[in-house]
């Protein structure tokens, strides 16, 4: 008994002195922006306990949803900026500002790590009348205001996939709104909807069985997951300018927190992505590596941010143009 | 054939998986216990836990804690009047006022029995027909999720108490409750007042822990000095005779929850209440009547829920596609492990199915096992001497409400239901409905939003869709019908209004 | 308990600040979009204040006019001072919990009452809140890994500290 009171004493000695003692010296809080058993909290329940063992500490995740990922976000810029509090999050913030969903957004926090980025297609019902893009743009463009897209609100990934499709071709279509691509993928199978812009990875296995069918890859290359899908800049260039585009994960720390700490969980969780096991989930699942850190990750969030709202804003689903938060136009 | 049944038997004759079953099944049956702790986190927080371990360990855990865990809500719901779950709600409504009565044992007995019933049908359902039924889970048309919601909320005819009209305010709250935050689909904001804060919605867990846990405990300190209830458990283990009786019931209510439970976005909460309202509607002549300890008011949902665990697993063993939000969890601990859940797994990894099927029927009998051997003690609690019980009870609460967000808002929520929930008894209110409208509000929300932009906003459109689909115009049908048997709607209008107001 | 032909003191209050609850509602309710569309984010909310305020009113028009309880005459019987000061007790516990921790704050809020509320001896009520408070912090923290706010404790550096003890190897 006396031991453990001498031992809170020397705690409370060394939490009054952090400098003294190396990183980590207490439970690392993981904040997982989505909820669980999302791809998000897939990928960073994954890829922690690699990042762990060489972290030599361990890392205590919890799932905080809710506000789009707002409040995730927001509860991790009210914590101390000293590296116990990670925010594990996805691509949602860096449209926050155009959303009108906060004046927050992921320049206000460090990467650690950029994991990995999706790759967007289209995919429909294995019955609907066409299985090209040019296919389908020409069948709405005989019967307009008939085919169903599935989305996921403003500022999700069919919305932003739709805006970019539409800054070249004209698309007058139904967009059927849902919480997330889970249930919107059940409605296609389920005929409530035709055509939804999707990942590759929450669309692999449904593609696989026959239970929908992919049109078109939006994205620059081919992809060995289905390596008969056309990537849409064969037919159709002009969406070179966009591409490669796709949500992203990433692992971020609040802005200030000290560049040891910064320096060494960059170190462990860059070394975490190359995990085998790891690897093989994250291409199993049709993700493209990224594995970014540093000026990397942070020329990847500008762009990526420029692209994204610009092309939101341009299409109106957006409640204030980028340009107001000094976004410029890419 | 001879292939699944190995499968199927791989967990039985492996002494580490039984073990990992019955240990999962036991610690389920306290984590659905505790309001605040839920299923679904302790399945998350397995998933980091047994990342290193075979997919069979694992999955035998979690299975076993998901069996156990939908069973376990019901303990504290009989005895303290606190659902530990929300698919404990509805087994709150008899089997408290049995536990009042000093019946706990035997409450706590017969809804061990019949959740066993209902797991077993719902594993069953899921061994011989998991296709079908996924198939035709899967034809449900936003129409036809508002329309189930609709049938859904008319309950409020069932749970009103004295008031319909009370009745019908709290379920509307309840609605209203449900809708405040970001809306999901448009991302405005609702009741929100600017607060970021309120913008993930006002938790349903909060909700039901300030309305239930909360003001019960306040609504007890009026009777602080009477004696605790002494409990009779010489009876526990129900006679077969009362497990004949209601054996009709039970499997009626099985089929309700296998179905709700193997729909895409609704489970076991949803699938126990609506057997509740089917309970009060098939059964003439109650010997205890409903609300005061009918027994038919706990083999109902506990049937239900238990029975939506093997229908949450359809369509996510056979599509990819999860049951309900702890499917949704093991869906990705699957892919940690390497499988890709989908339409191919079935084909890809036959023995997934057989060794799932296997582990929840081990999972099934442990429940029952533990559910009958463990009641003293449990029932010990509510012979606690209230001073030291009522504190636990609201602390217990205000944890339960801050662990399920990790946010203080959360416990302000439930202190504040807490209070007010104290004047909506006191003044005659029923906290039931408004529950059960928190609980359906983003289905008929959402669904009705859906049906109506799929169909151009117009109206016509939409009941024309509704008619020509058979199983649409059976929903509306239903909805019809037990809207009209419950409320006076046509003609006698004099005898009408008085029932509405005094129902009794 | 309740008598629905008698009226309980503060009950047409209670009655009539429904109604005002769901009239301010419904005006919130118009601002989310207007009648806009039929399928707009504020639609919803609209139906069902309108059923709030419909129902509400009619509770209250028929509760004014119910004869008042007479049996009931002190406010003490339907809201016992017990009860307001458990309702303070836990309001206060609630401000209390994020500043100070779990640890002090549910053990001093379990001690308080168990004492007053039994007026039984402080020891008593001191040893079950230890026991209480261990057993809720062992299935919340330890096993659920559910963080309560650590307020003055600095629990984490304490388990650490108790962790590095068992596997034996110093920093």
């Amino acid at each position: 008994m006396k031991t453990k009171l001498l031992g809170a004493v020397t705690a409370l000695l060394m939490a009054a002195a952090p400098a003294m003692a190396e990183y980590p010296e207490k439970a690392i809080q993981g904040i997982i922006q989505w909820g669980a058993g999302g791809s998000t909290d897939v990928v960073m329940r994954s890829i922690t306990p690699h990042a762990e063992k060489i972290l030599g500490g361990s890392v205590v995740m919890q799932n905080m949803t809710g506000g789009v990922g707002a409040i995730a976000l927001k509860y991790v810029g009210a914590q101390a900026a000293d590296g116990y509090t990670l925010l594990m999050g996805a691509e949602n913030p860096q449209l926050y500002k155009v959303m009108g969903l906060g004046d927050s957004d992921y320049a206000d926090f460090t990467p650690i790590n950029l994991i990995a980025r999706g790759v967007p297609l289209l995919v429909a019902r294995p019955d609907a009348p066409y299985n090209t893009f040019a296919e389908l743009v020409a069948y709405i463009a005989a019967h307009p205001n008939e085919v169903k897209f599935g989305s996921t609100g403003p500022g999700g990934l069919p919305s932003v996939i739709t805006a970019m499709l539409s800054s070249e071709v004209a698309l007058p279509v139904i967009a059927v709104p849902y919480d997330g691509d889970g249930p919107a993928l059940t409605a296609l199978q389920g005929g409530a909807i035709d055509v939804m812009p999707a990942v590759l990875g929450a669309a692999i296995e449904g593609i696989r069985a026959g239970r929908m069918k992919p049109l078109v890859l939006i994205d620059t290359t081919a992809n060995p997951a289905l390596p008969d899908v056309a990537p849409i800049t064969e037919a159709y260039p002009a969406y070179a300018k966009y591409l490669p585009w796709g949500p992203f994960f990433g692992i971020f720390v609040k802005n200030g927190t000290p560049d040891a700490v910064v320096d060494k969980l960059q170190a462990a969780f860059g070394e975490a992505t190359h995990n085998p096991e790891f690897v093989a989930l994250i291409e199993g699942r049709g993700f493209s590596m990224l594995n970014l850190a540093g000026e990397d990750a942070r020329s990847f969030l500008t762009n990526w941010q420029k692209t994204t709202a610009w092309l939101v804003f341009d299409a109106g689903a957006a409640k204030f143009s980028p340009a107001d938060f000094g976004i410029a136009r890419p | 054939m001879m292939d699944s049944l190995h499968y199927f038997l791989i967990s039985w004759f492996d002494l580490q998986l039984l073990g990992l079953i019955a240990l999962g099944t036991f610690a389920g049956i306290y984590v659905g216990a505790i309001p605040g702790l839920s299923v679904t986190m302790a399945v998350s927080i397995l998933i980091s836990f047994t990342f290193t371990w075979d997919i069979y360990p694992a999955l035998s855990l979690m299975v076993g804690i998901y069996m156990g865990g939908v069973y376990g809500g019901s303990r504290t719901a009989i005895l303290l009047n606190i659902p530990g779950a929300p698919s404990a709600i509805a087994t709150a409504l008899d089997g408290y006022p049995l536990a009042q009565k000093g019946e706990a044992g035997e409450a706590i007995g017969i809804s061990t029995v019949m959740s066993f019933v209902g797991g077993a049908i719902g594993i069953a359902v899921l061994a011989i027909a998991a296709p079908a039924v996924s198939e035709f889970a899967l034809r449900f048309q936003p129409r036809d999720y508002m329309l189930l919601a609709i049938l859904g909320i008319l309950l409020v005819g069932s749970l009103s108490g004295e008031s319909l009209m009370k009745g019908v305010f709290a379920g509307a709250l309840g609605l209203l409750i449900g809708a405040v935050g970001l809306d999901p689909l448009t991302a405005q904001e609702r009741f929100t007042f600017g607060i970021i804060d309120l913008w993930g919605g006002i938790s349903f867990i909060a909700v039901m822990i300030g309305l239930f846990g909360i003001s019960e405990a306040l609504m007890q300190l009026h009777h602080i000095d009477k004696l605790a209830i002494k409990q009779a458990i010489s009876r526990i283990i129900p006679s077969w005779g009362a497990v004949r009786k209601y054996l009709p019931l039970s499997l009626q209510t099985s089929a309700i929850g296998v179905f709700i439970g193997a729909l895409p976005g609704t489970g076991g909460d949803i699938a126990a209440l609506l057997a509740y309202d089917h309970a009060k509607r098939v059964t003439k002549n109650p010997e205890v009547p409903f609300g005061q300890g009918a027994r038919e008011g706990l083999v109902a949902p506990e049937s239900a829920n238990n029975a939506a665990v093997g229908g949450a697993f359809i369509p996510m063993i056979t599509l990819g596609i999860p049951g309900d939000a702890v499917t949704a969890i093991i869906i990705g601990a699957m892919f940690i492990h390497g499988l890709n859940p989908g339409p191919m797994l079935m084909i890809d990894r036959p023995e997934m199915f057989w060794f799932i099927v296997g582990a929840l029927v081990l999972a099934n009998f442990f429940m029952l096992l533990f559910g009958l051997t463990g009641i003293r003690l449990f029932v010990k609690i509510v012979e606690l001497p209230r001073p030291v019980l009522i504190p636990l009870i609201l602390l217990l609460s205000i944890v339960g409400a801050y662990a399920v967000t990790n946010s203080l808002m959360d416990v302000y929520w439930a202190l504040g239901f807490g209070v007010f929930g104290y004047f909506l008894k006191l003044y005659g209110y029923q906290v039931g409905p408004v529950i059960l409208g928190v609980i359906l509000s983003r289905l008929i929300d959402e669904n009705w939003r859906r049906a109506i932009i799929s169909d151009r906003e117009d109206l016509g459109r939409l009941l024309w869709g509704t008619l020509s689909s058979p199983l649409s115009a059976v929903l509306l049908a239903s909805v019809i019908l037990i809207f009209v048997s419950q409320t006076p709607v046509w003609g006698m209008a004099g005898r009408g209004w008085r029932r509405l107001w005094g129902r009794k | 308990m309740h008598d629905k032909t008698r009226r309980l003191p503060g009950e047409a209050a209670f009655s009539l600040a429904l109604l005002v609850l769901s009239l301010w509602l419904t005006t919130i309710a118009f601002g989310i979009s207007g009648f806009e569309a039929l399928s707009a984010p504020g639609t919803f909310p609209l139906a069902v204040t309108a059923v709030m305020v419909i129902t509400s009113g009619l509770i209250f028009w028929r509760t004014a006019r119910l004869p008042a309880a007479s049996h009931i005459r002190d406010w003490r019987e339907i809201l016992p001072l017990r009860v307001v000061g458990m309702a303070l007790m836990i309001g206060l516990y609630a401000v209390a919990l994020q500043p100070l921790g779990f640890l002090p704050t549910s053990f001093v809020f379990l001690t308080i009452s168990i004492w007053l509320l039994g007026r039984t001896s402080p020891l008593y009520a001191l040893g079950i809140s230890v026991l209480s408070v261990a057993g809720i912090y062992i299935v919340f923290r330890l096993i659920f890994t559910v963080l309560m706010p650590e307020g003055v404790v600095p629990e984490r550096e304490i388990i650490a500290w108790v962790q590095n003890l068992f596997s034996g190897s110093p920093k």
